[in-house]
């Protein structure tokens, strides 16, 4: 499927012309990469990786679903997952931030076998449900993650609670610019506040993915490739069999 | 054109008169009295509100006040949306002043988007700003730009400095040599009867034959109920900056001349007023 290259002025060029869009990934021939050239997602391909991903969802049970706008063609992938966040209390006076972590629901209810790695003397859960919604955005061509997130009693998170939530390993770059990391912004389709994670850099990290994947001739899933990257900043994460989802009908 | 650069002066020098009136329920420890502004139609809610909050805040307690917000007719107004949007879209058809009612309570999460504070003003009218490059250049401008360069614009927008604005505003409403315009003009359209916020697709300012697009090009093809039926009485009002402007006008012109100072073409589309 094609995967729509397209051809964007090279960034140093003072007068860039159009140039016709490069054929589709899968014909070898027809492709000669140019390292300079970023990979671009158009709509109709977004449509059908999604597709494709959702195929995988469905089998494995992860819970994706697509929907579709009543008013237009467009739509976009979502779900829906909760997580149990347990805060640690150890000594009086520590600081409970160092203490919290969050598990998905399952290992939540597992006990630790080794108590040394917990140092929890008391603890609390707090469920969280999150609310993931993959969109496409016709300006950047890329996809979009929005999510929201919300406890048990309704109360929506606050942007700092989500800022904080970041995983230690991404909170260099979040600290770096936060406000141009997450924030909150209306969601294209319901008009309601959700959280965005921008996508200004999407296609400086994946164009590397999807330029390897031709070099070794595989077919990378886009969605799945790039999801693998992003979720995990907020809290979702893909199971690996995603890995082998086709980008193609085989 | 010295034409068209009065354009740009009166889009950005554009004022709303608007009476702000305090929440009924609100608990003060006297009465308030409303206080009038002139809203500027191109800059958000939040930014230029400030001694609106402080007059409020005079008559009131300290722990009876959270977060501000805005209410027209029952309606949360979205501080994210420029002001003359939310007032061409929702209170156009009425005598001014626009009528405001200001809360401190009970924000309504589900409607509005929290602002923090004037950077979460910035982040979100840069992102715009960022958005509509995208869509003009690729990129390719706004990336080209210093840090400096974006600040100016925000400082601009935020001390009602037009020349500041605009001597790097420019650099982005500039297309090469051998093109007729920009790549996509970027554009929303809003109507309230739609769930759907807004309408936003890829839109080409010159055809494949090299005519320049007009409005009503732009509308027959991502909007057609409104420009229905075509030769009958039209039932809606096409209303950019509070005016009118004729279908025939070239997207193009409309992109570079009466764009918010986020690079968007802002436009309502309401029903025909009934007088």
């Amino acid at each position: 499927m094609p995967l729509g290259l397209a051809s964007p002025r090279p960034r140093s060029a003072p007068s860039p012309s159009l140039r016709p869009r490069l054929a589709a990934v899968g014909e070898q021939s027809a492709l000669s990469v140019n390292m300079e050239e970023d990979a671009f997602l158009e709509e109709k391909a977004f449509q059908h990786y999604c597709a494709e991903f959702l195929k995988h969802s469905q089998q494995i049970g992860d819970g994706w679903e697509w929907k579709a706008s009543k008013d237009s063609s467009d739509g976009y992938l979502c779900k829906t997952h909760f997580q149990a966040k347990a805060t640690a209390r150890s000594l009086p006076g520590a600081s409970t931030e160092e203490g919290e972590t969050w598990f998905p629901m399952e290992e939540a209810l597992e006990v630790p076998s080794d108590d040394s790695e917990v140092p929890m003397t008391a603890a609390a859960t707090e469920v969280v449900r999150y609310e993931y919604h993959v969109l496409y955005s016709c300006s950047h061509q890329v996809p979009v993650l929005y999510f929201r997130a919300s406890f048990a009693d309704g109360r929506p998170l606050a942007l700092q609670d989500i800022w904080d939530g970041v995983h230690e390993c991404y909170q260099a770059r979040l600290r770096q610019g936060p406000w141009d990391t997450i924030t909150q912004q209306e969601h294209p389709v319901l008009g309601q506040p959700f959280f965005v994670l921008h996508p200004c850099k999407t296609t400086e990290f994946m164009t590397p993915v999807l330029k390897n994947s031709q070099k070794i001739n595989r077919n990378v899933n886009y969605i799945a490739a790039w999801l693998s990257v992003v979720g995990p900043v907020v809290g979702l994460t893909l199971p690996l069999s995603y890995a082998k989802v086709p980008s193609q009908d085989e | 054109m010295t034409d068209d650069k009065d354009v740009l002066r009166d889009v950005w020098f554009g004022r709303i008169p608007t009476c702000f009136t305090l929440y009924q329920d609100e608990i003060t420890e006297r009465e308030a009295e409303p206080y009038y502004l002139l809203l500027p139609r191109v800059s958000y809610l939040t930014l230029v509100t400030d001694k609106v909050k402080k007059h409020f805040q005079k008559v009131m307690r300290q722990e009876d006040i959270s977060e501000i917000w805005f209410e027209y007719e029952g309606t949360p107004l979205k501080w994210h949306y420029p002001i003359g949007l939310l007032f061409d879209l929702l209170a156009s058809s009425s005598a001014l002043p626009w009528n405001i009612i200001v809360h401190f309570k009970s924000f309504p999460e589900k409607d509005l988007l929290h602002c923090p504070s004037k950077d979460a003003i910035e982040a979100h009218f840069m992102s715009c700003v960022k958005e509509a490059d995208a869509l003009k250049h690729k990129s390719q401008v706004i990336n080209e730009m210093q840090k400096k360069d974006h600040k100016q614009l925000w400082m601009g927008l935020q001390n009602d400095r037009f020349d500041q604005f605009w001597a790097i505003n420019r650099k982005l409403m500039e297309y090469p040599a051998e093109e007729n315009g920009f790549r996509y003009i970027p554009f929303r359209i809003y109507q309230t009867t739609t769930e759907r916020p807004f309408i936003q697709k890829l839109f080409r300012p010159v055809a494949a034959d090299g005519q320049l697009q007009t409005l009503g090009d732009l509308l027959r093809e991502v909007c057609p109920s409104v420009m229905a039926p075509e030769d009958g009485e039209r039932k809606n009002q096409v209303m950019i900056h509070g005016i009118e402007p004729m279908l025939e006008t070239p997207l193009q012109w409309l992109s570079e001349h009466l764009s918010y100072p986020d690079n968007f073409l802002h436009i309502s589309i309401i029903p025909q007023p009934t007088d």
